[in-house]
C-alpha cells in the first residue's frame, strides 16, 4: 500500500502550476496511483479556480487597479472574440497511446505524464541503469532509474533534494520498505542506502549531486553524477 | 510581483462554491459552445473570464504581450475544446482554470528557455482519455463532443448515424424511414463509423 505522499504545500504549488515540469510530473504520476492525493488535488483545484474567478477576491490583490483597468481596456476584446469564433478548429479526442520502455529485457509502461518527454540513451553501472529525461531544467536532473534484483545505491546524503517515485517493484532503506506509487522526497537532512531485493523502476528528480558517506564509496564518485 | 492566489488560508475540504459565481449559467454557456458552437454564449464566457485571466496572467508575466497571449490562447482553447468539458466531473470554473494553468505552464517553460514541448496536457489532462467503442455503444452518442464530430459528416451519413444512435432505430427501420435499400444504410453506417473513429482516434489498449 502507498504510504508516502507529497506534502500539501507541494500539492498547492502543483495545482498553481508553480513547480518545474520534473516535480509536477512526479506528483501527477503519484496521483495517478493514489486516490487520496487525487482527491486532494481535485478539491484544491476546484477551490483555487473558484477563488481565481471570483471578482471580489481578485480585487483584493490588485494594488494598482487603475493600471490594470487601463491594460484591460487596451486589449481589443471584441477583436479577439471575433478571431477566435472564426476558427472552425475543433479539438478531437486522441486516446492516450501507451508508451513503453525496456530495461534489461523487462518492458514497462511509461506513465502518461511523461508521454511527450524525450528520453536519453541508457547508461549502466553495475545493477543500475539510467535513462535521462531531457527537460532542460538546468540544475534539476530527471531520470528513470532501473535497479536489478539485489542492486542498490551506496549510502549517500543529498545536498539538495532527491525525489523518487516508485513506478514498479519495491526497495527498502533504513527507514523501511517502499512500494509502487510511493512518493519519497528527501532533503539534505536524510542519509540513506536503498536496496532493491527484487528489482524496481523509479522516476527520480534531483537538484544536486549525491554525496556518498560510506568510506569506500567515496571513491565511487562517478556513481554520484550517474544518479544525479 | 507575483499575485499569490494561494495565500488565503485553505481547508482541504471541498465545495466552497460561493454564490458569487453563477455556476449553472457558466455551465450552460459552455454546453452551448460545445453543442452548437454558439457565438453569443462564447462571448458571454469571454466577458466573464477574459478580464480575470488577464489580471492573473499579469501577475505571472511582466510582459504585457505575453499576458495577452495567455488570454488569447486560453479562450481559444475554450472555444476549440468546450466539448471535452464534462460537467459531471466538476465546475466550469475548474475546467477553465485548468486550461488557463496549462497554457501558462507551457508558455513559462518556453520563455524560460527550458523547452517548447507542451507537457501540460500530459501532466494535467483536460479530458478523460476516452474509449470510443464503449462511449458509442453504451452511451448512445449522448456526448456533445461526439455530436460535434458527427456534424462534420456528410448529410447522408449524418442521417443514418443520428437515426441509429440517437433514435435507436434498427438498420431495417432506418432503411424504411429513409427510403433506402438496407445495403446502403449499412454501408453508410460503416463509412460514418470509420470516419468517426479516425476523427476521435482509434482506441489503443
Ligand atoms: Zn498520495
Amino acid at each position: 500500500m502507498i504510504s508516502h505522499h507529497p506534502k500539501f504545500e507541494l500539492i498547492q504549488a502543483f495545482v498553481n502550476g508553480d513547480l518545474p515540469a520534473s516535480l509536477s510530473a512526479g506528483i501527477a504520476i503519484h496521483a495517478d496511483m493514489c486516490p487520496v492525493c487525487q482527491q486532494t488535488i481535485a478539491q484544491f483545484t476546484e477551490q483555487v479556480a473558484e477563488n481565481s474567478f471570483e471578482e471580489e477576491y481578485l480585487d483584493r490583490f490588485i494594488v494598482d487597479d487603475n493600471e490594470a483597468l487601463d491594460t484591460i481596456a487596451s486589449i481589443d476584446f471584441d477583436h479577439m472574440i471575433n478571431n477566435i469564433v472564426e476558427s472552425s478548429d475543433i479539438a478531437v479526442v486522441v486516446p492516450k497511446v501507451e508508451h513503453t520502455i525496456s530495461f534489461n529485457d523487462k518492458t514497462y509502461t511509461i506513465p502518461a505524464a511523461l508521454n511527450s518527454m524525450e528520453m536519453g540513451k541508457h547508461a549502466h553501472i553495475g545493477k543500475l541503469t539510467r535513462a535521462r529525461i531531457q527537460l532542460n531544467e538546468n540544475e534539476i536532473h530527471t531520470s528513470l532509474l532501473h535497479i536489478q534484483p539485489g542492486g542498490g545505491v551506496p549510502e549517500h546524503t543529498h545536498k539538495g533534494f532527491e525525489l523518487t517515485v516508485l513506478l514498479a517493484g519495491s526497495f527498502h532503506d533504513e527507514s523501511g520498505e517502499y512500494v509502487k506509487g510511493d512518493f519519497i522526497m528527501l532533503d539534505s537532512s536524510h542519509q540513506h542506502h536503498p536496496i532493491s531485493t527484487n528489482g524496481c523502476l523509479c522516476y527520480t528528480v534531483a537538484n544536486d549531486a549525491l554525496h556518498f558517506t560510506q568510506g569506500i564509496n567515496k571513491l565511487l564518485n562517478p556513481i554520484g553524477s550517474f544518479i544525479y | 510581483m507575483q499575485t499569490n492566489l494561494l495565500s488565503r488560508p485553505t481547508s482541504a475540504k471541498s465545495t466552497n462554491m460561493s454564490d458569487k459565481i453563477n455556476h449553472p449559467q457558466l455551465c450552460q454557456w459552455l454546453e452551448s459552445v460545445a453543442i452548437s458552437r454558439d457565438k453569443q454564449a462564447f462571448t458571454n464566457l469571454f466577458q466573464f473570464f477574459a478580464p480575470k485571466i488577464l489580471r492573473i496572467a499579469r501577475g505571472k508575466f511582466p510582459n504585457e504581450a505575453q499576458a495577452n497571449e495567455v488570454v488569447q490562447d486560453t479562450m481559444s482553447n475554450v472555444w476549440r475544446k468546450a466539448h471535452l468539458y464534462n460537467q459531471d466531473k466538476g465546475a466550469a470554473t475548474t475546467w477553465v482554470y485548468t486550461v488557463m494553468r496549462n497554457v501558462t505552464f507551457d508558455m513559462l517553460r518556453k520563455i524560460q528557455g527550458n523547452k517548447e514541448d507542451n507537457l501540460s496536457d500530459d501532466i494535467w489532462p483536460i479530458a478523460e482519455s476516452m474509449s470510443i467503442e464503449t462511449e458509442i455503444f453504451d452511451d448512445h452518442l449522448e456526448h456533445a463532443n461526439l455530436l460535434s464530430v458527427i456534424e462534420e459528416l456528410p448529410q447522408a451519413q449524418q442521417d443514418v448515424v443520428k437515426g441509429f444512435y440517437f433514435r435507436e432505430m434498427s438498420q431495417e427501420q432506418l432503411a424504411v424511414h429513409l427510403n433506402l435499400p438496407l445495403g446502403t444504410v449499412k454501408s453508410r453506417l460503416r463509412l460514418a463509423l470509420g470516419k468517426l473513429k479516425v476523427q476521435l482516434g482509434e482506441q489503443h489498449d
